[in-house]
């Protein structure tokens, strides 16, 4: 079963009646498998938040559908194993923290004899015990944060929807909030992540996504990702003839010690410079796949806007 | 059901802790107690003033505090009319502030939580729009009723002290004055679906204003209020007997569903962003 699943789901706002459309969500079509912690990548208006509104059914699609566990997103039902963390969270700000999140527990069904331990562990997890009784319009952004994250998992969902969920955490709050996804992935909870900070996303996703103005670019884990971009040759001396041909491609030639390593930035070049290698007789110590990074792929994959 | 009861609980905490419209409350109390205040001062002129024409035209013979039966019963007609026009005046003074707070709870209750975004939290759960904005519209309606029963404790309070007997009109006022107010909500929620929730209260107020009555067919269409306001009735002079009062319930919660459900089916189409 998966988690998430999207059929050529499409967005465009303002269509109709002498307005002017603007497509924010184009043919997308995604799996998130149960289980895995799964990373949303994309710049600025990419399409990302639209998408998790789409599968919250706050907004309707243009075309296509979207599904939570095999189930339409517009069913009611199916809210009770997702749990949902917005971006820049916005919460009812006359309750206290305690009492919010009693609301929210009751609203998920959570049975009231089980809901004040449920929200203690959670005003514990998250260290928010000392302002469980405050306000929430006196929280702090990272408090509202924390706060927020708790209301997401208060009825331990299946699924968690994230939209850029450390924004306002300080760098140990992040720390934490990396901790608790690592343990929700090992109990096999699905987590969606949307965020702009890759190196988070590098640290804790199995697969990710990369979208670029509202299409899907690129899908997949970080190796499968990165192969077929960079390959390494190490081998044992290099004949000058073939440091010549080598000079004239792309290929990066590094000599140390009788040995040479020669990079090969992409697939293409990976079999014309090992075609080479066999046809000079040059003897292949190893062949090393390197991985690029996920800022190195994300800067790969989208298209640089226009400079003004 | 028990969603609906959280949302209107939540409703109605939302509106407890909103300065704007507990002061749009206290305002209304204020206006209705400066209009009590003056009205009763009134009221003493009047009985002041009779007492001096009795004094000036009494006939030695019949004593100086004596009355005649005609004129006895002249001067009960007389407060008895100054009595039922103050509570009637009463009512409209405090059914203009409870419409004014009506509009602002109900058109400000679905659309402040898209605007402020935390709809999107509540949606998240396995709470349906429906069951979203009929516990939003239950939490309008039961702060509604302790406004109308804090209303209604007022007149008495203040009928009992200035010693005034109840008109059979005047009785059925705090129940029409509050159909009238969720007749105006249930308007005012459906417009903020649509439009700003001021255009909205303002448009919800004025269409019921129309004045229509049957057979007008508008009077069906759009809303009516005027046969809600006891004033109306007082300055006619048509007492509202049992019936007509079930009429006008009928009528009120007729338009009300009416509403909710036009409300709904643009709800559960509304992008909530």
């Amino acid at each position: 079963m998966t988690a998430i699943r999207t059929e050529n789901l499409s967005k465009t706002y303002g269509h109709g009646w002498n307005r002017e459309a603007t497509p924010t969500v184009r043919m997308l079509n995604l799996e998130v498998k149960e289980g895995e912690i799964f990373g949303f990548l994309g710049p600025n208006g990419a399409g990302k938040t639209s998408t998790i509104h789409l599968l919250l059914n706050l907004i309707r699609p243009t075309s296509g559908t979207a599904y939570l566990f095999d189930r339409p997103v517009a069913e009611t039902e199916v809210h009770r194993r997702l749990g949902y963390l917005p971006e820049s969270i916005i919460l009812h700000d006359y309750y206290r923290g305690r009492g919010l999140l009693d609301f929210y527990a009751a609203l998920c069904g959570v049975p009231a004899d089980a809901r004040t331990a449920r929200v203690a562990e959670l005003l514990k997890l998250l260290n928010l015990e000392d302002a469980a009784g405050k306000v929430v319009a006196k929280y702090s952004k990272g408090m509202a944060q924390r706060l927020g994250f708790a209301q997401a998992m208060l009825h331990d969902p299946d699924l968690l929807i994230l939209d850029e969920p450390t924004a306002s955490l300080d760098p140990v709050g992040r720390k934490e909030f990396r901790d608790i996804l690592l343990g929700l992935k090992r109990r096999g909870k699905t987590v969606f992540i949307s965020s702009h900070i890759l190196s988070e996303v590098e640290s804790v996703c199995d697969r990710v996504a990369i979208l670029q103005n509202g299409e899907l670019k690129r899908v997949g884990t970080l190796p499968e990702l990165s192969s077929g971009r960079s390959t390494r040759f190490v081998v044992k001396g290099l004949p000058a003839p073939l440091m010549e041909a080598l000079a004239n491609t792309a290929a990066q030639v590094t000599l140390t010690q009788g040995q040479a390593t020669i990079r090969c930035p992409d697939e293409a070049l990976r079999q014309t410079v090992e075609q080479m290698l066999r046809q000079h007789g040059v003897e292949i110590l190893r062949t090393e796949a390197e991985t690029q990074s996920l800022e190195e792929i994300f800067f790969a994959t989208i298209t640089p806007p226009p400079k003004l | 059901m028990k969603t609906i009861f959280l949302i209107a609980s939540d409703s109605i905490r939302a509106l407890l802790h909103q300065r704007l419209l507990l002061g749009l409350m206290l305002a209304s109390l204020a206006l209705t107690i400066f209009f009590s205040i003056t009205m009763s001062s009134v009221r003493k002129n009047i009985t002041r003033t009779y007492n001096d024409d009795q004094m000036t035209n009494s006939s030695p013979f019949m004593g100086t505090n004596q009355m005649s039966e005609g004129d006895r019963r002249k001067f009960r007609e007389s407060m008895e009319s100054a009595s039922t026009t103050f509570q009637a005046m009463f009512y409209q003074v405090a059914s203009f502030g409870g419409s004014i707070v009506a509009l602002f709870i109900f058109s400000t209750a679905v659309a402040s939580e898209i605007r402020k975004g935390t709809i999107r939290l509540t949606l998240s759960k396995p709470v349906s729009r429906t069951q979203f904005l009929l516990g939003k519209y239950l939490g309008g309606v039961t702060v509604m009723a302790a406004f109308a029963l804090l209303t209604s404790l007022a007149i008495l309070i203040f009928a009992q002290t200035q010693n005034l007997e109840l008109s059979p009109v005047i009785k059925w006022a705090p129940w029409l004055m509050f159909c009238r107010q969720l007749m105006l909500g249930s308007l005012a929620m459906l417009l903020s679906l649509f439009m700003h929730p001021i255009i909205a209260s303002v448009l919800a107020f004025v269409a019921g204003n129309g004045l229509y009555s049957p057979p007008n067919p508008l009077y069906f269409i759009l809303p009516s209020y005027k046969d809600f306001n006891v004033f109306f009735q007082v300055l006619q002079g048509s007492l509202l007997n049992a019936r007509d009062v079930a009429w006008l319930s009928l009528y009120a919660a007729d338009f009300i569903v009416i509403m909710l459900l036009l409300a709904l089916w643009r709800f559960r189409t509304k992008e909530l962003v």
